[in-house]
C-alpha cells in the first residue's frame, strides 16, 4: 500500500495549486460517471484534445492515474495484478499499473481496497493513437480490452515526419496531413456515434483557437524562467503540465498559464529564484521523471543547483512560428500543428552539420537559458522517450561542446527500480563535477 | 531425428553454410560491384530494394555473444534482439553496407533510428514509416511512404525504378514465399520429414540471401526433404510464437529436450511466409496491402469488427489454423523483455490458444543464449507435460 512520502517545496503559487487540480480532475471522471456523461480513456498530447472537448466527453488520463498512483508510491499491487496475468514487468509501468487495476476492478465489480483518489472509473470507449511516440498508444487499450471487451478501442493515426537527409518534411507534409485529418475525421465519427450528438463545428474551432492561444501563453511564461535567478524550474514545471497535457482546449488552461505568467513575472521583477543563493543551471534534457522521487528536486536544490528548462512535456511551440497555411477548417488546424510540431527544429538542425533536431534543441535551450548541464533520466520501462538519449549527448559533445552531464537511471512509476542513497551519490559527484567546471 | 543415408544433402549443407557464414553472399555481392542494404525487421518492402538493382540483407543479432559494445552507444531497455544487431554492427560484421533502411515496427526499431544512422553513417539511410492502423486512409498513407521510399532508392541509385522491375521483384519474392511455404508444409507428417532445428537455419540463411538464390536454395532442400524416408520415435508437436528469432539455439533446444518443433509464428517463419503481394496494376498498392495488412504483426492494430470473441478469431485465428494444420500439442510462447507489441498481446494471446485446448508455455527472456540452462528446465518440463 502507500508508503510514506516526501512533501515538495514549489516554488510558485501556480505549481502549489496543481495537486487540487489533479483531484478535482479525477473526481470529474467519478461524477461525470454518476452523471452517465461519456467517458474515454485517453493519452496525453494525443493531437484531438480540442476534439473531446467540443463533444462533451470526459477524457480519462491513463498516463497520469497510472503517476499518481506512482507518486503516492501505490502501483505496486496494481503492476503486480498486471504480471499476475502474465504481462512483462518490462512493460510500460504505467500501461501495467492501469491494465492491472483494470482487471482487478472488472474482477471485483467495483474499485479495488482504497485506491488513490477514488480510482480509475470504467471508461465508455478507449482511444489509442498509433504514432511514434511509443507502441503502448497502440497496444495499451487493445491489452486492456481483455479484461473490459464491450469497450470499443478506437485507433487514430497519427505518424509524423521523420528527420531525413534524403528528403525534406516540406516534400511529404501534405499527405502526412491529408492522412491526419482523414483519421481525425473518422474519429468525430466514431465519437458521434458513440454519444449520439453532432460535432458542433463552431465551438470545436472556438477551442482549437483558445489551445493555439494557450500554446502561445505556455511558451512565453516558460520563456521568463531564462531569468537569473531562475523563477521557476522543472521541479514546478513537473506539476505545470497537468493544464498543459490534460486540459488543453479548456478555458482553465489558458487562465493557469496566465496567472503562471503574471506570477513569473512579479518574480523575476523581485529577483525571487527558485533557491535563494543559485549556483548551478542544469537543463532536464530528456526522460520522464520518477514520480515517486520528484524530491530529489528538492536535493538539486540544496546545492544550489536549479533547472531552469526542460524538454520533456514542453510539448509545444510558438503557433505563430509554426507558418500555419490559414484554415477555416478546425481539423485541418490540428494536422497542420501537430505536423509541424514535429517537425519544428529540422530546419535549424539541417543548418549545423550533422546535427539533429532533438540535439539542435538542446543546444538552444543551453544557450536560452545560460545551461551549465545536462541532467536525462532513463526511466528503465519506457520506450518512448528514453531511447537515444546517450546518443544526444554524445552528438552534443562532437558537434557543440563537452558539457557536464548526467544520466540517471530508473522508473517512471516502478519504485523498485530507485535508489535513493545510489541517485543522490551521483548527484553528489556531478554537482562536484559542475563546480570545478565552473 | 534420424535419417536415412545416401541422400544428396547439398541444398541442408549449403543452408549451414550461409547460417554459420552469414553475410558470405552479401559480401560476394559487393564484391561483384553490387551495393548493399542492411536492414532490419520483416516489414521492410524488399521488392523495392531488390527492383532498385540492390542487394537486401537483414541485420541479425548472434545472442550465442554477450552484447557489449552496442551497450555503451545504446540504452539497454531496448529489445535485447535489436541490441544484438546493433552490437553486431558495431563491432564491424556489417561494415560491407552501403546503406541502412528501419521500418516503422516497434518502438525498439524506430526511436533509435538516429542511433542507428548516425553511429553507422552509411551513404543511404531511410525509415520507413508504416502506419499502425490498416483501414483504408492508413492504406493509402502507407502508398504515398512507399512511393517516398521509392523516389529515395531511385535517387540514390540514380536510375528510376520502374514499374516493370517492381512487378518483377513482386514476382520473384512471391515465388520465394510460395517455395517455403511448400517446404513449411513437410512438416505436417508424423514425424515431419525436416526438423525445426534445419528449418530455422535454413530461413535465417535465406535472410542474407538475393531473392533468386535463396528460392534455387529452397528448391534444392524441399527435393532434398522429399527424398527422406523419416524414422523417428513419436514426440510431442510443438508451435513456437514470438517476434523475431535470429538464431536457431532456442528451436534446437526445444527439439533436443525432446520435441519436433512443426510450425511457428516467428520471424523468419510462418508470419513472414504466409502472405503474398497481391498482383496489382500499380505494383506499389499490392505491396502496401501485403505488408500492412497481411503480415499478422502484433505492431500492427486491426480494427475490431464482431465481437471481442470475433476479433481475437481475427487477430490470432492464423495461429489456430496452424495449430491443427500441423497437429500442434503445444505452444511456447517466447517473448523478449522490452518487448511491447509482443508483450501486450501475451493474456489475449495465451487465453485465446488454451481455449482450444492446447496448453501455452510462456516464456519471458533476454533473447541470450549465453545461458540457457533455466530455459532448457522450463521448456523440458513442458514437454514433458504434454508427452
Amino acid at each position: 500500500m502507500t508508503q510514506e512520502r516526501k512533501r515538495r517545496v514549489l516554488a510558485t503559487d501556480a505549481a502549489a495549486s496543481i495537486s487540487r487540480m489533479v483531484r478535482d480532475m479525477i473526481a470529474t471522471t467519478h461524477r461525470a460517471r454518476q452523471e452517465g456523461k461519456k467517458l474515454a480513456y485517453t493519452f496525453i498530447y494525443c493531437c484531438y484534445d480540442e476534439i473531446l472537448r467540443a463533444m462533451d466527453i470526459v477524457p480519462v488520463w491513463t498516463e497520469n492515474y497510472a503517476g499518481i498512483c506512482g507518486a503516492k508510491r501505490d502501483a505496486e499491487r496494481f503492476m503486480q495484478r498486471a504480471q499476475a496475468e502474465n504481462l512483462s514487468r518490462s512493460l510500460c509501468a504505467y500501461a501495467l499499473c492501469d491494465i492491472g487495476f483494470d482487471a482487478w476492478r472488472e474482477e471485483l465489480g467495483e474499485m479495488p481496497e482504497e485506491p488513490p483518489w477514488g480510482g480509475l472509473v470504467k471508461p465508455d470507449m478507449m482511444l489509442g493513437s498509433g504514432q511514434m511516440i511509443c507502441d503502448p498508444r497502440t497496444k495499451w487499450f487493445q491489452a486492456a480490452q481483455h479484461y473490459m471487451p464491450d469497450v470499443p478501442v478506437f485507433e487514430v493515426g497519427l505518424p509524423w515526419i521523420p528527420y531525413e537527409q534524403d528528403y525534406r518534411a516540406r516534400d511529404v507534409e501534405d499527405y502526412y496531413v491529408r492522412y491526419i485529418v482523414e483519421q481525425l475525421r473518422s474519429l468525430v465519427k466514431f465519437l458521434e456515434e458513440q454519444t449520439q450528438k453532432k460535432m458542433d463545428w463552431e465551438r470545436l474551432s472556438e477551442l482549437v483557437d483558445l489551445s493555439d492561444r494557450t500554446w502561445n501563453l505556455v511558451v512565453e511564461a516558460y520563456e521568463l524562467r531564462r531569468a537569473t535567478p531562475c523563477p521557476m524550474d522543472t521541479g514546478d514545471a513537473m506539476s505545470t503540465m497537468v493544464p498543459l497535457t490534460f486540459m488543453m482546449g479548456t478555458r482553465q488552461a489558458y487562465d493557469f498559464f496566465e496567472g503562471l505568467y503574471n506570477e513569473l513575472k512579479l518574480r523575476v521583477a523581485a529577483k525571487q529564484g527558485v533557491v535563494p543563493d543559485e549556483k548551478y543551471r542544469i537543463l532536464w534534457g530528456g526522460g520522464l521523471p520518477s514520480w515517486y522521487a520528484l524530491s530529489d528536486f528538492d536535493y538539486f536544490h540544496g546545492k544550489g543547483a536549479v533547472f531552469p528548462a526542460e524538454t520533456t512535456y514542453r510539448l509545444i511551440e510558438p503557433v505563430y512560428e509554426l507558418d500555419l497555411p490559414p484554415s477555416g477548417d478546425p481539423i485541418e488546424h490540428l494536422a497542420w500543428r501537430w505536423t509541424r510540431y514535429w517537425t519544428f527544429w529540422h530546419d535549424k538542425a539541417r543548418r549545423r552539420p550533422c546535427s539533429h533536431p532533438d540535439v539542435e534543441r538542446l543546444i538552444q535551450y543551453i544557450e536560452d537559458y545560460d545551461i551549465d548541464g545536462i541532467l536525462m533520466h532513463e526511466a528503465f520501462s519506457c520506450r518512448s522517450w528514453h531511447p537515444g538519449l546517450i546518443w544526444q549527448l554524445a552528438q552534443l559533445k562532437n558537434i557543440y561542446r563537452d558539457i557536464p552531464s548526467l544520466v540517471l537511471e530508473s522508473d517512471i512509476i516502478d519504485i523498485g527500480s530507485y535508489n535513493e542513497a545510489d541517485t543522490r551519490s551521483r548527484i553528489d559527484t556531478f554537482i562536484d563535477i559542475l563546480s570545478a567546471s565552473q | 531425428m534420424t535419417k536415412e543415408s545416401g541422400i544428396d544433402s547439398h541444398g541442408l549443407k549449403l543452408a549451414e553454410r550461409h547460417y554459420q557464414d552469414y553475410t558470405c553472399s552479401a559480401l560476394e555481392s559487393k564484391a561483384q560491384g553490387k551495393k548493399v542494404i542492411g536492414y532490419l525487421c520483416a516489414l521492410v518492402p524488399l521488392e523495392l530494394i531488390a527492383a532498385a538493382g540492390l542487394v537486401p540483407i537483414r541485420i541479425k543479432s548472434d545472442p550465442r555473444q554477450p552484447i557489449t559494445r552496442a551497450d555503451t552507444l545504446m540504452e539497454t531497455i531496448i529489445c535485447p534482439q535489436i541490441r544484438g544487431c546493433f552490437d553486431m554492427a558495431v563491432k564491424g560484421k556489417y561494415d560491407f553496407l552501403d546503406g541502412l533502411v528501419l521500418p516503422h515496427a516497434c518502438d525498439s526499431i524506430c526511436r533509435p533510428y538516429d542511433v542507428w544512422k548516425y553511429t553507422l553513417n552509411l551513404p543511404y539511410s531511410h525509415f520507413v514509416n508504416m502506419p499502425h492502423g490498416t483501414d483504408d486512409s492508413s492504406q493509402k498513407f502507407y502508398r504515398e511512404i512507399l512511393g517516398t521510399f521509392r523516389k529515395s532508392l531511385s535517387g540514390f541509385v540514380g536510375n528510376d525504378i520502374s514499374d516493370s522491375s517492381l512487378s518483377e521483384a513482386v514476382r520473384l519474392y512471391n515465388e520465394n514465399r510460395a517455395a517455403v511455404r511448400e517446404l513449411f508444409a513437410l512438416r505436417r507428417s508424423q514425424p515431419p520429414l525436416i526438423s525445426g532445428m534445419e528449418i530455422s537455419k535454413l530461413l535465417i540463411a535465406l535472410m542474407g540471401l538475393p531473392v533468386a538464390q535463396s528460392s534455387r536454395l529452397v528448391r534444392e532442400v524441399i527435393s532434398e526433404v522429399k527424398q527422406r524416408k523419416v524414422n523417428s520415435p513419436r514426440l510431442p508437436r510443438v508451435m513456437i510464437i514470438g517476434a523475431q528469432m535470429d538464431d536457431a539455439t532456442f528451436v534446437d533446444l526445444v527439439e533436443k529436450s525432446g520435441a519436433h518443433v512443426v510450425t511457428d509464428a516467428l520471424c523468419p517463419g510462418l508470419r513472414e511466409y504466409s502472405a503474398d503481394v497481391p498482383v496489382t496494376l500499380d505494383p506499389l498498392d499490392g505491396i502496401a496491402e501485403r505488408y500492412l495488412r497481411g503480415v499478422k504483426c502484433a505492431r500492427t492494430y486491426e480494427e475490431k469488427n464482431g465481437s471481442y470473441s470475433d476479433y481475437l478469431d481475427q487477430r490470432f485465428g492464423f495461429i489456430r489454423r496452424a495449430i491443427e494444420e500441423f497437429k500442434v500439442e503445444g505452444v511456447i510462447l517466447h517473448v523478449f523483455r522490452y518487448c511491447d507489441p509482443f508483450g501486450f498481446e501475451v493474456p489475449a494471446m495465451r487465453s485465446y490458444i488454451e481455449a482450444s485446448g492446447v496448453p501455452v508455455l510462456y516464456l519471458e527472456n533476454e533473447y541470450s543464449m549465453l545461458d540457457a540452462s533455466q530455459l532448457e528446465t522450463r521448456v523440458q518440463a513442458f514437454i514433458e507435460m504434454i508427452r
